[in-house]
């Protein structure tokens, strides 16, 4: 099912007609995550043991991805990938800048943040930076799931924003997407821009670079800024993790038999009656 | 109550259960015990399953040989028995051997034409129409993406390389254990599972059994330690085994790497085992197009020699423990990706860490032991699963002729090769041994 809406934007950045515009500056703002496959352990309490995989957040390879779709043919647009972050995230903005996007900014932190405070670091890295056409994140981080960034962001930027976009056309002064909010039901809604876009998996497949992608991120430019140089206000509220438990994975093999068609039926059977997955 | 064999097998893996297997078919009465619930679920699992015949030894490269004979004639070779999994089935896809400083290919080349291993030398040009996808720039010597060096261009070419049209690999390592336990069972093997091995029990300079976790005593005259990644463990466990052998064995840390093909290159069903030292890296078709890339173990790479148990159960750190490490994806990748520019590289690691049973010199260990009946198939060091089957009926007549009272270490067992016909000195792969420095001290063999 397809629901047409439209976005009603307050700018507060004033937008130029995007066409017009000397660069079309789109912004990718990116997280540095524990690999999911890794083995987390949980220490002090609060955190975790970061002698691990970190790697680009999943959801922002798409949203990276379709920023390089959209770039290509528009010669003056340019792609930026901004992290919020440890040092150590540099690695995951020059994977996405092997990716395709021309340039990185690390804001540096020593801790994590919430996303509360990562929402107005992200709006005021962008706002020092350039004037924004789009701005992409994921839809969610893989570590924390609280799919608030992107919301939070917009609200800073005063912009309109999708979620969990699975199709993003480019129709005149603004964009036109599709936002899976949920299961089986697609909202249409067109964007002026600038405007802020939550990729969601549907929406490629993402583009992983090749050796000579790779060669090429390493001349791209990262700059770093510190915290202190944003000068954020300190937001009145905060989120603050009081313990990290972690999950205790219940599994309960058992053996499926009888002819290739009955265990299927029987795969089919738990999928949608016991897992309730499809 | 004590159960009694004519052979106890320790370890249920590509090598154990073969072992298992002639020594039923020649009469013993045999117990095979395995720590994991099933057969080939161990290190056999991590297996790559490559067969291919370069080898840095004459004779590894025979035995190789032989052994693409068993698994050419898979379902003869298992008599033909039912496994309720079904067969596992051998790719022949073909083996290319790209010539380049990381291999002494010369000596390949001398041991193909003295084995007569078919083959055929192949220039760049040649190469690439058979895999259009490659680079055949020089990247030697190999080097990891931490150095600057690695990014270097490369000025000269490759000179070619050898292609073996018998080579390939096994699609499901695990299963195909699993069929030759079941094959066994036929001519009358027991196989005991979840079942560890925490005692040696010996008498007078001869073994008496093996006692279990759960205290279960069982009994033979013989037994073999076919442990893979543990093996250095039960030979500690055996009086004056371990003492006895001049080249030792200990777990070794290995990653492979799943990467997706080119889009345009349907690598599962036109591609070729590949290995490449120049890269110091092997590759073949894994499901899904994928490229399976395993490293041939350069010097720049780290090693790593765990404990067994603290690996399996997840312990020891980045590094150290089963988890895939972004700094080897990265390594291995990126070396295949300067191979294969249309390589896409993930940011996530997917792939399979596991442990190789390493010996000193990366060859083997088929024999006897100090201890009266205690026999060994160790140190595989990720190179020996193509050999299994070679190696289970050349061990089951290595510890016939000796419990008949051949005194191997004095006069070694010759083992006849029933399909190519060449007798091998099995002293080659003696305890006693000093260290092989013809060996190429890699998973090469």
């Amino acid at each position: 099912m397809k629901r047409v809406c439209c976005g009603r934007p307050v700018f507060f950045v004033k937008p130029e007609s995007g066409m017009n515009r000397k660069i079309m500056n789109i912004y990718v703002c990116v997280k540095h995550v524990p690999d999911s496959a890794a083995t987390i352990t949980v220490e002090g309490g609060t955190g975790i043991n970061e002698k691990i995989t970190f790697l680009l957040n999943p959801y922002d390879e798409h949203a990276v991805t379709e920023a390089a779709r959209i770039k290509t043919g528009l010669p003056d647009a340019e792609v930026v990938a901004v992290c919020l972050g440890k040092p150590t995230a540099e690695t995951t903005l020059r994977a996405a800048m092997a990716m395709g996007a021309d340039r990185g900014i690390l804001i540096e932190t020593d801790r994590p943040q919430d996303s509360i405070f990562t929402a107005l670091a992200l709006a005021a890295a962008i706002q020092s930076d350039g004037r924004p056409w789009i701005i992409f994140t994921g839809k969610e981080s893989i570590d924390s799931e609280g799919m608030q960034t992107q919301f939070r962001l917009a609200e800073n930027l005063s912009l309109p924003v999708a979620t969990n976009v699975i199709k993003v056309d480019i129709d005149g002064d603004g964009v036109r997407v599709e936002s899976e909010r949920e299961a089986g039901t697609i909202d249409v809604i067109r964007m002026t821009a600038p405007c802020v876009i939550g990729a969601g998996k549907g929406l490629n497949t993402p583009n992983y670079p090749t050796f000579p992608d790779i060669v090429k991120s390493r001349k791209k430019p990262v700059r770093r800024i510190g915290l202190a140089d944003l000068a954020i206000e300190s937001p009145a509220a905060g989120m603050q993790i009081q313990e990290l438990v972690p999950a205790v994975e219940q599994r309960t093999p058992r053996a499926l038999t009888g002819s290739a068609a009955d265990i299927a039926a029987q795969i089919v059977d738990i999928l949608k009656n016991e897992a309730k997955v499809i | 109550m004590t159960k009694k064999y004519d052979a106890i097998i320790i370890g249920a893996g590509v090598i154990g259960a073969p072992i298992a297997y002639e020594l039923s078919k020649m009469g013993y009465k045999t117990m095979s015990v395995d720590k994991l619930p099933d057969a080939g679920e161990g290190s056999t699992a991590g297996s790559c399953a490559i067969v291919r015949a370069h080898y840095s030894t004459e004779d590894g490269v025979a035995f190789a040989y032989e052994g693409f004979k068993y698994w050419l004639d898979w379902e003869n070779y298992l008599d033909h028995v039912k496994d309720e999994k079904g067969l596992a089935k051998f790719m022949n896809t073909g083996s290319l051997l790209i010539k380049s400083q990381g291999h002494k290919w010369q000596n390949v080349k001398k041991h193909y034409d003295a084995v007569g291993v078919k083959y055929k030398e192949l220039t760049n040009e040649e190469i690439l129409e058979m895999v259009p996808v490659l680079d055949l720039h020089e990247f030697w010597p190999v080097k990891r993406p931490e150095d600057p060096a690695f990014w270097e261009e490369p000025t000269k070419m490759l000179e070619g390389g050898l292609f073996c049209p018998e080579g390939g690999y096994v699609n499901d390592p695990t299963l195909s254990a699993h069929n030759i336990m079941r094959a066994a069972e036929a001519k009358g093997a027991t196989f005991m599972f979840n079942a560890e091995v925490v005692k040696i029990r010996a008498a007078e300079g001869k073994v008496q059994g093996i006692t279990l976790a759960d205290g279960t005593e069982i009994d033979a005259p013989v037994v073999v330690n076919c442990a893979g990644p543990h093996s250095f463990k039960i030979n500690q466990m055996a009086p004056g085994v371990w003492e006895g052998c001049n080249i030792k064995t200990k777990a070794l840390r290995h990653e492979v790497m799943y990467c997706p093909a080119p889009e345009d290159y349907d690598y599962i069903n036109k591609g070729y085992h590949q290995s490449d030292g120049d890269i110091g890296c092997y590759v073949r078709p894994e499901v899904g197009n994928l490229f399976l890339i395993g490293s041939e173990d350069p010097e720049c790479d780290p090693k790593e020699y765990p404990d067994p148990d603290e690996f399996y159960a997840g312990r020891g750190g980045h590094g150290r423990d089963n988890q895939l490490t972004e700094e080897q994806w990265k390594a291995q990748c990126y070396r295949l990706g300067r191979r294969i520019p249309t390589l896409k590289v993930p940011n996530q690691p997917k792939g399979v860490c596991d442990l190789y049973d390493c010996s000193d010199d990366w060859i083997p260990v088929y024999d006897k032991s100090d201890l009266g009946g205690f026999y060994m198939a160790v140190g595989t060091s990720g190179n020996q699963y193509k050999n299994a089957p070679v190696v289970g009926r050349m061990m089951a007549e290595l510890i016939d002729a000796c419990e008949k009272g051949l005194d191997h270490d004095k006069k070694p067992f010759q083992y006849k090769m029933k399909y190519i016909g060449r007798t091998l000195n099995v002293g080659f792969f003696s305890r006693k041994r000093e260290i092989n420095y013809n060996s190429s001290f890699s998973v090469n063999g």
